[in-house]
Order: structure tokens, then C-alpha cells, then sequence
């Protein structure tokens, strides 16, 4: 057996979080990529979590389930304890094993808000509150028009039996994408509704083909693309 | 003159869009008509698919889908030749998805009847209208144009709430059963007769009638009418002319 250092050590540089809890749910140790994780869920939310697949006595045990928190997917869990003041979670990412090339196929100019406008207009029912908040200064853009709007629809449908919908359009400040060495300013859509949101595969597939980044976290959804002029 | 009756058939196909929902549907189609995206229109019959897209795209090549399918199933038609084509009722397609997998380099303007789920990412823009009975303010204007211009054709001065109304198929039946209401209370006697000499000729030539089965249609129409204007059927009697009994038997008789 190692000494407990080379342990600590290598669980601290393992690609997949790890978190332990004391019996109030507070965190007593995690990792590098726990710390990258806490950015898109709670802590809180892990701690419920691991009670929620905690074996039924002592030890420790697997579970297969799909989560997605930020940009990463998560296809299993190991949830263990060996005593009632310490609870441990280790989360399993995903790796894509093809290599993701994004191609700009088939990108013209286009005022995003015309496309917003359709979108909810075409999927939304009219008993949906929406607070728009647009940043018009955004100039029309170069997308591949037909993908986008598909990932607009699926947006919008996620929204169908919300009451509220916020929609925010906006730069990302100090944030870039660079495509073939040349960097560009990153446009983001935020729609934020009363219901926690989750999206499957396709969903993201979709938004994958449309060149763009998704992000959901609880109520909220966002897309991020890149402003190209 | 003839200037004057086609600009007003030109007004009658206008897309009408007075409610919110036929307003966001136009509104819809203008903004994505100038983007290179495929178009889906559903709803019911006689909602104003085809209308609305004539009204947007005018100029385009019109296709019916079941006989499109035919003809690139027969390779009688060079697909390469189109940039954009107006397909109606695509539901009624046979093998959707194979069908616009060879239309993929081609911008499509569609009608359909109904949703369909299986082909929704050929559509990016999918256009819904309501029908009729759920366009209160469409409606109404519809009544009106065709009241009027059925009024002015039949020359029969008629109060809208006479009008027997259909919208079972929309504006469809809503145009039949206004022009047949106007047009049959515009009948003279004369005309009346002749319409009524037509109906026996074709009854007598299909042998399924007799001369009792014949007077039902003249009494019924008589006893409802009385039934209509009179208030008893003492009074009833008495302004037909016929004996008390005989009427209530009459009325037994037809249901009445």
C-alpha cells in the first residue's frame, strides 16, 4: 500500500470531481475538478445527491445515471460512506471520443432577433409571460440560418407550459471563440422560466449543429455563439 | 368594368387577418419569406393556407404533393431546375421522409393539414393557422365580404343574421353556405318553380319517388313556415285554411 499522501494526491488530479460531505451536507474535501463543478451546481445540490444513491449500510456504490452540469455530461456516480459523519460522491464525466469539428457550413447574414420573433411567435402559446431584454446593438450576424432556428424551436419549446419567460440578449463581456486563428466576440441568448430545464441528446446535438454552446443550469438555458461579421 | 370586378375577386383572395392569431401568422411568413429557410403552413381545411402563401409568394412554381411524389417517382420532373417551390398538403404524402431527402437542395414552401412530427426538421419555420371558430374578427369580416358580394351578384338584400352559416370546413363551407343561403332567398316564383321542376324531373328520372313522397316537401316547407309566423296552431289553421284535426295530424306526421 502507497502512503496516504499518493492517494490524496491522486484522487486531487483525477479528471472525474470528487467531493466528501460531513453529515450536515457542509464540504469537508474536494478536488480540482469538484472546484471547476461547483461553477455550474451547488454543492448543496450534490450533497443531495449522494443521500439520494447512498447504499442502505455502509460502503459504497455505483449508479449509472445521466447528468449534466455545464458543459460536461456525467454517465455515473459513486456514492460511499463508512461511517455516519462523512459522506463521499465521485462523479464520472463523459469523454466524447470523436473529436467535435465544428464546420461553418452554409452561414449568412441575419438579424438574430428576426429569428428570435419567429421562433416564439411559431412555438410558444400566447398565455406565456416574456420580459425581453435586447441588446439591439448587435449587428445582423453570420449563422447557418436553418440550424439555428431549429435550435431556437427546441428553446422555445422547453418553454411551452411556462407562465414566465425571461429572454436576455447580449456580448459576453471579456469572453472569445477563436475559429481558423481569428477571434470573435461571443453573442449569448439567456431564457430564464419557473421551471427547472433539462435537454437530452438531440437537443444538444442540434445546438452542436448550429455552432452553438449550451449551458443549463436549473431555471436557466443559455446559448452561446460566436459574432461573425 | 371588367377591371373593376377582377380587382375586387383580388380583395376577396386577400389573406384576412384581423385576429391576434391570423395577425402573427402574416406577420410570421413576411419576415421568414425573406430568409433561405423551409416553411411548413398547417391547419384545418379551408383555414387560408394556400391564400396566405399566395399573398406572400407570388410568383412561385405550385405543386400538389401526392403528384410531385409521382413525378420524381416516375423521373419526370428535373428538381435541379428550382430554387424554391410551393408544395400544398404535403400530409398526404406517402413516403415523407424519402421525398424531401431529394428535395434537400431546394428551399420548400409547404401546406399541411395536420402536424408532422416526423419531418419537423426539414422545417425550421412552422406556421400555424386557427380556424375560423377560433378567429372571431376573421370570421366576421368573411361573413361580410362574401354577404356583400354574394348580395350584389344575386342582386337580394338580406340581413346578415339570416344567413344559415357553415364553418365546418372553414372558409370553405363558409362561402358555399352563404352563397346558397343568398342565392335561394333571392329565388323568384318563377324560378322557385323551375328549380322545384329540375328536382322532380331528376326524382321521376331516378324512379325513386311518388307523388305523395313529392307533396312532403311542399307541406313541410308550408308547415314549418306557418309554424314560424303563427303562434297556435288554432291560428295556424285557421290563416291556412285546412281543418284543426287534419293539421295536427300533419304535424304528427312530419314531426313538426
Amino acid at each position: 500500500m502507497k502512503n496516504n499522501n499518493f492517494y490524496k494526491n491522486l484522487i486531487e488530479n483525477n479528471l472525474n470531481p470528487f467531493i466528501l460531505f460531513d453529515n450536515n451536507g457542509d464540504l469537508q474535501e474536494f478536488n480540482k475538478e469538484a472546484e471547476f463543478l461547483f461553477n455550474t451546481v451547488s454543492p448543496k445540490e450534490l450533497y443531495s445527491l449522494a443521500i439520494q444513491y447512498a447504499s442502505h449500510s455502509f460502503g459504497f456504490e455505483y449508479k449509472f445515471i445521466n447528468l449534466k452540469y455545464g458543459q460536461n455530461n456525467y454517465y455515473a456516480i459513486l456514492v460511499g460512506y463508512l461511517n455516519e459523519n462523512e459522506i463521499g460522491i465521485q462523479l464520472y464525466k463523459e469523454i466524447c471520443t470523436e473529436l467535435l469539428t465544428k464546420k461553418m457550413n452554409n452561414i449568412e447574414f441575419v438579424n438574430i432577433f428576426s429569428l428570435i420573433e419567429i421562433s416564439k411567435t411559431t412555438t410558444l402559446l400566447q398565455n406565456t409571460k416574456i420580459q425581453e431584454i435586447y441588446d439591439v446593438s448587435i449587428p445582423e450576424i453570420k449563422i447557418n440560418i436553418n440550424e439555428f432556428l431549429l435550435t431556437l424551436n427546441n428553446c422555445f419549446t422547453l418553454f411551452k407550459q411556462s407562465s414566465y419567460l425571461k429572454i436576455k440578449i447580449s456580448l459576453e463581456i471579456g469572453e472569445y471563440e477563436i475559429i481558423k486563428k481569428k477571434k470573435y466576440q461571443i453573442i449569448f441568448i439567456k431564457f430564464i422560466n419557473n421551471k427547472k430545464i433539462t435537454i437530452d441528446r438531440e437537443f444538444e446535438y442540434q445546438a452542436h449543429k448550429a455552432h452553438i454552446n449550451l449551458f443549463v443550469q436549473d431555471k436557466t438555458i443559455k446559448l452561446k455563439f460566436p459574432m461573425i461579421l | 368594368m371588367v377591371k373593376l370586378h377582377i380587382q375586387k375577386r383580388q380583395i376577396m383572395k386577400k389573406f384576412i387577418s384581423l385576429s391576434t392569431s391570423s395577425q402573427n401568422a402574416l406577420k410570421i411568413a413576411q419576415i421568414s419569406s425573406t430568409l433561405p429557410v423551409n416553411i411548413l403552413v398547417t391547419g384545418e381545411n379551408g383555414v387560408g393556407k394556400k391564400i396566405l402563401i399566395q399573398e406572400i409568394f407570388p410568383n412561385l412554381q405550385v405543386f400538389n404533393g401526392q403528384k410531385l411524389e409521382k413525378m420524381i417517382f416516375h423521373k419526370k420532373i428535373n428538381l435541379d431546375s428550382f430554387n424554391t417551390i410551393v408544395i400544398y398538403e404535403i400530409d398526404a404524402l406517402i413516403n415523407k421522409k424519402d421525398f424531401f431527402e431529394k428535395l434537400r437542395k431546394i428551399r420548400v414552401i409547404a401546406t399541411s393539414r395536420k402536424e408532422l412530427n416526423e419531418i419537423s426538421t426539414f422545417f425550421p419555420v412552422k406556421i400555424t393557422i386557427e380556424p375560423l371558430k377560433n378567429r372571431k374578427e376573421d370570421l366576421d369580416e368573411l361573413i361580410n365580404l362574401y354577404s356583400n358580394d354574394a348580395k350584389k351578384i344575386y342582386n337580394c338584400d338580406i340581413k346578415i343574421d339570416d344567413i344559415k352559416i357553415d364553418i365546418s370546413q372553414n372558409g370553405i363551407t363558409l362561402k358555399q353556405s352563404i352563397y346558397k343561403s343568398i342565392l335561394l332567398k333571392s329565388l323568384t316564383k318563377d324560378e322557385l318553380i323551375d328549380t322545384m321542376q329540375d328536382f322532380f324531373t331528376r326524382e321521376f328520372e331516378n324512379k325513386q319517388t311518388t307523388y305523395k313522397k313529392l307533396l312532403e316537401i311542399f307541406e313541410i316547407a308550408i308547415l314549418k313556415s306557418a309554424k314560424k309566423i303563427y303562434k297556435s296552431q288554432l291560428q295556424m289553421a285557421l290563416k291556412l285554411g285546412i281543418n284543426r284535426i287534419t293539421l295536427r295530424k300533419k304535424l304528427e306526421q312530419y314531426g313538426e
